[in-house]
């Protein structure tokens, strides 16, 4: 392929790039999407959920074409200490609003949408730098390549070179990152439906707090493909290091309580999957664009996690679309500048989906208070059992057991002001 | 191999798929590493690609390209790492992730 005359280079064929990529070359702007791995997905690592309102307003009707593994019908959260656990389990109504997949899949088949749409597909393809000339980008460099372009979108992924070569960050905080490693454990697809209450084809999205991160900033997950679970662990960057525990360790404590054991036993696990995730929001970076660039997805930090949901591939689609519509108003103008190219921050704060970003911009931090992975899941398992036990030695009120639970745990006065912080945070 | 057992790392990494880059991806100033006394490489690494015996070894071949040994040898560690990732089309290859 001649790689000549491209107006636009898209960088990282994952869901921001491929958004980006499609949205361009519908239009008619010949583009160019450029990928490291020998195909799209093949590098990429997630918990295993995507919200489809974003595949709705990016591809209409034709978005169940996508890969699905299996609808989400129910969510659950379970608390937990090394032998107990509560549960508590919501049924949706509406089992198209999320679905399950796999990334190699998905990846895949959402670039070759970008494709269809006139887009330029290179795989194996690492950018090594950018072309800069006068504090411009004009391009970039692929091993002996250079490329030049009008503009740059850069959809790198966390460790979003790119920006980092434009001066839009430096290197990221560990407090800013965590670590997440994900099993995938094949189990056949009526097991699966047996044991988590599922009817055929639907699926099931779990967390797991407590116990299995030591008190450690994190969790685990559970997701159900159609023939296998993606269960893994996400543990705070600079928790870990200062733990000097290894990070994957922490999936066998998941893996080991009662309750896991029961949902894997006899799985055999086919794969093992690591990610580093970005948790600063979009404030790791300074802007999003510079001059001749723009720069979307968890390069950007357009990701939400606000402890109950775990926000990636739509809001990187809801992103690169943005992306995607700012470099066509520039193009429009004949105008690359960052004053030009501001107007996709401007699209980012007023995106109905990515404005969440902003709302919930003080999780990260409320996130940070170990009382929530050490004394609350706890508190919560011994008051179940304190309120379930029949041995009779005398029952006490509700009210009075939880009291008790909490006392030497917790004092009243951090309860109240950890509730009423999370009131606000979330 | 049964789910109910302990998983360990080599396990995990024997059924991960990888293609070797000839050329060096991660290199590290080991000397550096003698004076870290925090070594965070040697637990964010999710395949265990940094040891230590006597000194910092490092193996790329099971990287799994996160970074993250990048940001805590920088900002928690000596700076001993540098680092990109590997040519294209070569490293890890995740089919179900």
């Amino acid at each position: 392929m001649s790689l000549e005359g491209f107006e636009v280079a898209v960088v990282g064929a994952g869901p921001a790039g491929s958004a980006a990529a499609l949205t361009l070359a519908r239009e008619g702007v010949q583009v160019l999407l450029v990928e490291r791995g020998t195909f799209p997905g093949s590098k990429n690592v997630f918990g295993g959920r995507i919200y489809s309102y974003a595949l709705k307003n990016l591809l209409g009707d034709t978005w169940k074409d996508a890969p699905i593994e299996r609808f989400v019908r129910k969510e659950g959260v379970t608390f937990m200490t090394l032998d107990k656990s509560l549960s508590v389990e919501f049924e949706s109504k509406d089992p198209e609003g999320s679905f399950t997949a796999k990334r190699a899949k998905f990846d895949k088949w959402l670039a070759e949408q970008a494709e269809k749409a006139g887009a330029s597909l290179i795989t194996e393809s690492r950018v090594d730098d950018l072309i800069i000339d006068r504090g411009r980008v004009r391009g970039i460099v692929a091993g002996q390549d250079r490329i030049p372009t009008d503009a740059v979108i850069a959809c790198d992924g966390t460790t979003t070179g790119l920006a980092r070569r434009a001066g839009l960050t430096s290197i990221l905080e560990p407090n800013q990152i965590s670590m997440g490693t994900k099993d995938v454990v094949e189990l056949p697809s009526d097991k699966i439906e047996e044991r988590l209450g599922l009817d055929p084809g639907e699926g099931a999205a779990h967390v797991f707090i407590g116990a299995c991160s030591e008190g450690l900033r994190g969790g685990g997950f559970l997701y159900t493909n159609q023939d296998s679970l993606a269960v893994g662990m996400v543990v705070g960057g600079d928790d870990v290091s200062s733990h000097k525990t290894q990070s994957y360790t922490f999936m066998d404590k998941l893996r080991q309580h009662p309750k896991l054991q029961r949902l894997i036993k006899g799985g055999k696990t086919v794969e093992y999957d690591a990610h580093m995730i970005p948790e600063a929001g979009p404030k790791m970076l300074s802007r999003p664009y510079t001059d001749g660039m723009v720069v979307a997805g968890d390069a950007a930090g357009h990701l939400l996690n606000n402890g109950y949901t775990f926000r990636g591939v739509d809001m990187a689609i809801q992103a690169g679309v943005a992306a995607g519509q700012t470099i066509l108003e520039a193009r429009k103008k004949k105008d690359y500048s960052a004053n030009s190219l501001k107007a996709f921050e401007k699209k980012l704060h007023e995106d109905p989906a990515l404005k969440d970003m902003y709302t919930f911009h003080h999780v990260p931090a409320y996130l940070r208070n170990r009382r929530l992975y050490t004394i609350y899941p706890e508190l919560v398992c011994s008051a179940a059992e304190a309120v379930y036990r029949v041995d009779g030695t005398g029952k006490k009120k509700i009210s009075k057991e939880l009291r008790l639970q909490a006392k030497g745990r917790v004092s009243l006065f951090t309860l109240i002001r950890d509730l009423i912080g999370g009131a606000r945070t979330f | 191999m049964s789910a109910e057992e302990s998983l360990t790392l080599d396990k995990r990494l024997a059924v991960v798929s990888f293609t070797k880059d000839a050329e060096p991806f991660i290199l590290v100033d080991t000397d550096k590493c003698n004076q870290c006394e925090s070594k965070p490489c040697l637990y964010i690494c999710p395949a265990e690609v940094y040891t230590w015996k006597e000194k910092l070894n490092y193996n790329t071949e099971g990287c799994m390209e996160t970074g993250a040994c990048l940001i805590v040898c920088q900002k928690l560690g000596a700076g001993a790492i540098s680092w990109k990732y590997p040519s294209g089309g070569k490293g890890v290859t995740f089919r179900l992730g």
